[in-house]
C-alpha cells in the first residue's frame, strides 16, 4: 500500500478492521442450546393451551422473544421433558447463531423449553418460565 | 466539476436502486392463476417489503441449499416443495438460515430483510405470521422464484 498516504491507508486499516469485526461478531453469535428428544406424536387435544397475558422470554442466545396473551397452542406430542405444543393460526421461532421454528414443551402449565420440529431437538429454557393459562 | 460528477453518480445510484426494485404482477394477479397444491406438498412465500433501506442488498435466497431467487425490495415469489424439514437462506457474507417444517398443504411465509452490522449489509431470513404477510403481499410484485428446478 506504498501507493496511499499514511492518512489514507490508515483510514483503509481502519475499514478493513471493523468490517472483520463486523463478520466476527455476526459468525460469533451463540447457537440455541440444544439436547436430544425423541419425540411422540398425539392426536389432537381436546382443549388447546391458552395464555391470559403476555410472556416475554429472554433467551440464553441473548435474544428475547414474546408469547402474545390470548395466543392458544395445540398438543401436537410429547417428549419425556413435556407436552409439545404448537401455536395456532401462527408461527413461533426462537433465535441464536439460526432461527428455528419451535414448538412449547411445558409440563405443569411450567414452559421447559422449545421442541425444534425441523431438527427433532429439544431446546431447554433455563430457567423455565410458569405460564398464566386461561381466557385473557 | 466535481460537484457535478457528485450529481452525476447520486442519480445513476438511484436510477440503478430503482431499476432494481421487484416490477412484476401484484399478488392478487398472480393468485388468481396459482395452481392448487398437489396433494403431499406445501407451499413457501418468500417476500421483501419496499423499503429502499439496503435496496442495493440483493442476495440469492437458498432453500435447503438450492438457489430458488433473490431478495429483491418489493417482491415475492412462491414455491411448491413436498412436505419435509427445510432451512432457507440469504447467501451474504453471513449467513443466518430459518428453519422449519412444511407439512402437507401449508402455506410458510418467510420474510427477507436487511440488516445492518457496522459497515457490511446482510439479509436476514425469518419466518413471519400468515396475518401479517398476507397483508404485505398484497402490495409486492412478483418476481418469480425457481432458479434451479427441484429434481
Amino acid at each position: 500500500m506504498n501507493f496511499l498516504s499514511s492518512k489514507c491507508r490508515s483510514r483503509v486499516l481502519l475499514a478493513l478492521t471493523i468490517s472483520l469485526a463486523a463478520l466476527v461478531s455476526a459468525a460469533c453469535a451463540p447457537m440455541v442450546p440444544i439436547e436430544g428428544a425423541t419425540f411422540t406424536p398425539i392426536a389432537a387435544s381436546a382443549s388447546p393451551l391458552q395464555l391470559s397475558t403476555e410472556v416475554n422470554l429472554k433467551l440464553s442466545t441473548g435474544y428475547s422473544r414474546t408469547l402474545p396473551a390470548g395466543s392458544s397452542w395445540r398438543a401436537v406430542g410429547t417428549l419425556p421433558q413435556g407436552t409439545v405444543y404448537q401455536r395456532i393460526n401462527d408461527v413461533f421461532t426462537i433465535e441464536g447463531r439460526q432461527v428455528h421454528e419451535a414448538y412449547l414443551v411445558v409440563q405443569r402449565s411450567a414452559l421447559l423449553g422449545f421442541y425444534l420440529p425441523a431438527e427433532g431437538i429439544f431446546s431447554p429454557l433455563t430457567p423455565s418460565v410458569s405460564l398464566p393459562l386461561g381466557a385473557p | 466539476m466535481r460537484r457535478t460528477f457528485l450529481k452525476f453518480a447520486g442519480v445513476a445510484s438511484l436510477a440503478a436502486i430503482l431499476a432494481a426494485c421487484a416490477s412484476g404482477p401484484k399478488f392478487q394477479e398472480v393468485i388468481a392463476g396459482t395452481p392448487n397444491l398437489k396433494a403431499g406438498e406445501g407451499r413457501i412465500y418468500f417476500f421483501r417489503s419496499s423499503s429502499m433501506l439496503g435496496a442495493a442488498i440483493q442476495p440469492e435466497i437458498r432453500l435447503n441449499g438450492q438457489v430458488v431467487g433473490n431478495s429483491r425490495p418489493g417482491g415475492f415469489f412462491y414455491l411448491d416443495r413436498p412436505a419435509g424439514n427445510y432451512a432457507a437462506s440469504a447467501a451474504t457474507e453471513t449467513e443466518k438460515s430459518a428453519s422449519f417444517v412444511l407439512q402437507s398443504g401449508e402455506t410458510k411465509y418467510l420474510r427477507t430483510s436487511p440488516s445492518f452490522g457496522i459497515i457490511v449489509g446482510r439479509i436476514v431470513v425469518e419466518l413471519e405470521s400468515p396475518e401479517k404477510a398476507k397483508a404485505e403481499l398484497l402490495s409486492l410484485s412478483y418476481t418469480g422464484g425457481e432458479k434451479t428446478p427441484a429434481k
